[in-house]
């Protein structure tokens, strides 16, 4: 088979973090490789140097057997076409215009709607898709929208197609359907390097698979003979003395139980959380953790099961009933969902106790002297709680959103992504002060896709998948092999 | 912890004195503009005491504003909140047109009148607003369909004729400091009831926004909808409620019109919509929700207002307020924005040449 492209000793850092060490990596014509590894392995860092949008530090690159300096306009001439996760289509056009976005076919200077639709056409119906070429983006599912987006390199004869996490989100039957698209396409001499943490879609499309971890090339295999035990082992075994050492905190008595718990997506899910104790959510994207904690938290409807908080029975209507029965929900998307960001660092302070008060008036004077007491005891850079919190960083943001929910009296504690996009210290700091209300008797609900901070922090882990919890691991099975086993679904090992 | 600062708190510290200051920019361009106009007239008239900052003078514009300062003190709530309401004008001329006939035709008392046309306005703002906050429309077309459903009420109840009263309401205009004279022009001084209304409210609202809990609510709310309602924060209340406020305010500003016109017609409230927009950006507020205040906006009703009066002043035509209106709506809305740019450059700047400064303090 004719390679595409061979990546030869690449590296490739970011401030302070290795991304990408020594990789070499190469991909055929006609063939599904599949890239493999854990959250932060360096798939998406080597995604981007293949498309052009990162340049590697050191390595080079081969296309069909030239050198080559990738940048994105050079990556998409060559035929290099890479799908993100997030779909970016333009929902209110069709799917023909989405297609030839950029790129219309035009005569004398109009464009050829007839011939741009013949193309679309034909190109579905190869795919045997039953999408009309004038149907509006936005009414199309997310699996039918990548199969628009893997239409689009195949009428612009494409020959490599980089496929990022396609199915997160898609139903049983869509997944079916995009990899027998994929096997059509493939079909047609495109190599395809794919990426999924499902190892049944790997094992069910590979050629070939790499495995990376912490920037490291692990293995490389024909899918012939290779077994999910093997894929796994390599996915995990991390350093583990890289991970932080939490402090160990005396578990008390039940403070929060859920029994049965089902909607928004999520189906009896049962547990009990002690006070002093970290229970953490691991499991793939899209498996329904988050989904999970709107219940909890009541900004998501409760349709069955139970929730008791101090073994009272509650009903969580709205997110003010939770933080009154002294819930505090620290939201995965911080800028979206718990910042303020054009109010100041005091105002977003004073936001969720305003619930527990039942004064008429308010004092910004007061409000700015709380909020100088947070920036203090958390240690949040800023001059002083008169200063907006936009103008801050990742971490001192998400400890304004720490302040925010100390400044109630909170008990049962839901941290969604605690540390997503923040840099180390930070970090380190945001574990001391969840120890901390650890040690005030307070209880923690954490969800993460930091495999590092789900083994160092928890003292238990729940692991969900498809909406279900599918395992309950004890502190001494908390191990990165357990967790996966459990989230792909394959209790085997 | 490390004493060292991240690059990005470090612009925090220094944030440009027009930002510190919310309301300085445009402070300073209605001082420009009144400093211009008290030029012109001076060397208009040779030296003479200018007739624009005269006491019946600045009387007369506080009568002229203070109908659409308290509905722009009710619109810089709304906006605040998120939203925007153009429906103010013509329910304001409806309100007017409801109070004329309960005087003039229903027979509901000078009270009774009131009331009804205060109620109007009060249930159709609240309607408005639960659909606002229910169903996911945009406010400005809900209001714009509000603006003409209005019109249509006011149209069918009137006959699409005018309601002339026989000076019922003339008390809320009636001169409280009878007998006083402008020492400048020798003319007589006049403070009506509904001034002091207008203030009144302007400072109920402005108390409200800043130092209460309902205040802080509604620029949550405005900031941000999802971190608001995971907060704790009722936000569909909060989006109802703030176009009830408009409504009571919105009666009370239309009773205040009729008392001065003294008919009740639907061309009363007309363009009234436009002009509280304008008065409450050009103090700040955000179309965007989750800024803006008070303080703003009455320089905002105050500016907007002077500039007829001056224009009149200068006897220039009335063709060229409106000119001269919008160019000051575009100047003040965008100076905050250029001046924070300029003063970003500067900073950029003096960053650069901090080590120049050094060595130089090192070599004296």
């Amino acid at each position: 088979m004719k390679e595409i492209l061979r990546l030869e000793h690449v590296s490739k850092s970011f401030v302070g973090v290795k991304a990408m060490q020594d990789i070499s990596f190469d991909l055929r014509a006609g063939e599904v490789h599949c890239l493999c590894g854990e959250n932060g392995a360096g798939k998406s860092t080597l995604i981007k140097v293949l498309s052009g949008a990162h340049q590697p530090d050191e390595g080079s690159i081969y296309f069909e057997g030239q050198q080559v300096t990738l940048t994105p306009h050079l990556a998409l001439g060559l035929g290099i076409q890479t799908i993100y996760q997030e779909h970016i289509v333009f929902d209110s056009l069709s799917v023909m215009e989405n297609i030839f976005m950029g790129l219309e076919v035009a005569r004398g200077g109009f464009l050829d709607r007839s011939e741009m639709r013949r193309q679309t056409v034909e190109v579905l119906q190869y795919l045997q898709a039953d999408i009309g070429p004038e149907t509006n983006m936005g009414r199309l599912s997310s699996g039918q929208q990548k199969t628009v987006e893997i239409a689009k390199g195949l009428v612009f004869k494409r020959k490599a197609i980089i496929l990022d996490e396609p199915t997160a989100s898609f139903s049983a039957a869509e997944i079916d359907n995009l990899l027998e698209i994929i096997k059509t396409v493939r079909a047609s001499g495109i190599g395809i390097i794919y990426i999924s943490h499902h190892l049944d879609e790997v094992f069910r499309i590979a050629d070939r698979v790499t495995v990376l971890r912490d920037g490291r090339k692990v293995s490389h295999y024909e899918i012939q003979g290779l077994t999910k035990t093997q894929l796994i082992k390599d996915m995990v075994g991390r350093d583990p003395s890289t991970f932080y050492r939490r402090e160990a905190v005396n578990i008390g008595e039940v403070v929060f139980e859920a029994h049965h718990v089902s909607g928004n997506g999520v189906r009896d899910v049962s547990f009990e959380l002690r006070r002093g104790e970290v229970l953490g959510f691991a499991g793939m994207t899209g498996s329904g953790r988050s989904e999970l904690m709107e219940v909890l938290f009541g900004s998501a409807r409760l349709d069955g099961g139970q929730i008791r908080i101090r073994g009272k029975e509650v009903r969580h209507a709205s997110p003010k009933a939770s933080i009154r029965n002294r819930m505090c929900f620290i939201t995965e998307d911080r800028q979206n969902t718990g910042l303020f960001l054009e109010q100041t660092i005091a105002s977003n302070v004073m936001v969720a106790n305003m619930v527990n008060t039942r004064d008429f008036f308010a004092s910004p004077a007061e409000d700015v002297k709380v909020g100088d007491g947070f920036i203090q005891k958390l240690l949040i850079k800023a001059r002083d709680a008169k200063v907006r919190v936009m103008n801050l960083s990742g971490g001192n943001q998400q400890k304004v959103v720490l302040a925010k929910w100390f400044n109630t009296s909170g008990e049962v504690f839901i941290f969604d992504e605690p540390t997503r996009g923040i840099d180390v210290n930070s970090k380190q700091e945001i574990y001391q002060l969840m120890v901390g209300l650890l040690k005030q008797g307070h209880a923690i609900i954490m969800v993460s896709s930091d495999m590092p901070e789900v083994i160092s922090m928890s003292d238990r882990v729940a692991v969900m998948k498809d909406g279900e919890m599918v395992g309950l691991l004890g502190k001494e099975q908390i191990t990165e092999e357990n967790i996966l086993t459990h989230s792909i679904g394959d209790k085997a090992v | 912890m490390s004493d060292r600062t991240p690059p990005e708190s470090k612009d925090t510290q220094r944030a440009s004195i027009f930002r510190r200051h919310e309301n300085l920019t445009v402070t300073a361009i209605f001082a420009s503009f009144v400093l211009v106009i008290v030029l012109l007239q001076l060397s208009i008239s040779g030296g003479k005491y200018p007739t624009f900052i005269s006491p019946v003078n600045l009387l007369n514009i506080l009568q002229q504003v203070s109908v659409p300062g308290i509905v722009a003190v009710g619109m810089t709530m709304v906006m605040i909140a998120g939203g925007i309401d153009l429906s103010v004008g013509m329910l304001a001329s409806l309100v007017s047109i409801v109070a004329a006939l309960g005087v003039s035709k229903w027979h509901l008392g000078i009270t009774g009148s009131i009331l009804a046309g205060v109620a109007t306005a009060v249930v159709l703002e609240t309607v408005m607003g639960f659909i606002i906050s229910r169903v996911k429309v945009e406010p400005f077309i809900i209001t714009l369909g509000g603006m003409i459903t209005f019109q249509g009420i006011a149209l069918l109840l009137c006959n699409s004729r005018e309601v002339i009263m026989s000076g019922e309401l003339n008390f809320i205009k009636a001169n409280l400091i009878a007998g006083a004279k402008d020492p400048v022009t020798g003319l007589n001084l006049v403070i009506p009831p509904y001034v002091l209304v207008f203030f009144f409210i302007a400072l109920l609202a402005g108390i409200l926004l800043k130092y209460t809990k309902y205040g802080r609510r509604i620029y949550a709310v405005g900031n941000n909808q999802n971190a608001a309602f995971l907060a704790g924060i009722d936000v569909k209340l909060m989006r109802l409620s703030v176009y009830a406020i408009m409504g009571v305010l919105v009666g009370i500003a239309a009773i205040m019109l009729l008392a001065r016109i003294n008919v009740g017609i639907i061309t009363l409230g007309q363009g009234l919509e436009i002009d509280t927009i304008a008065m409450v950006v050009i103090g700040g507020t955000a179309l965007k929700g989750g800024k803006g205040n008070i303080v703003g906006t009455l320089i905002g009703v105050f500016f907007l207002g002077s500039i007829g009066n001056a224009m009149n002043m200068l006897r220039l035509p009335s063709e060229v307020q409106f000119v001269a209106k919008g160019i000051v709506i575009v100047v003040a809305v965008s100076a905050g924005h250029v001046s924070s740019a300029v003063s970003e450059l500067m900073s950029r700047r003096r960053k650069v040449s901090v080590p120049v400064t050094v060595a130089e303090v090192k070599q004296g």
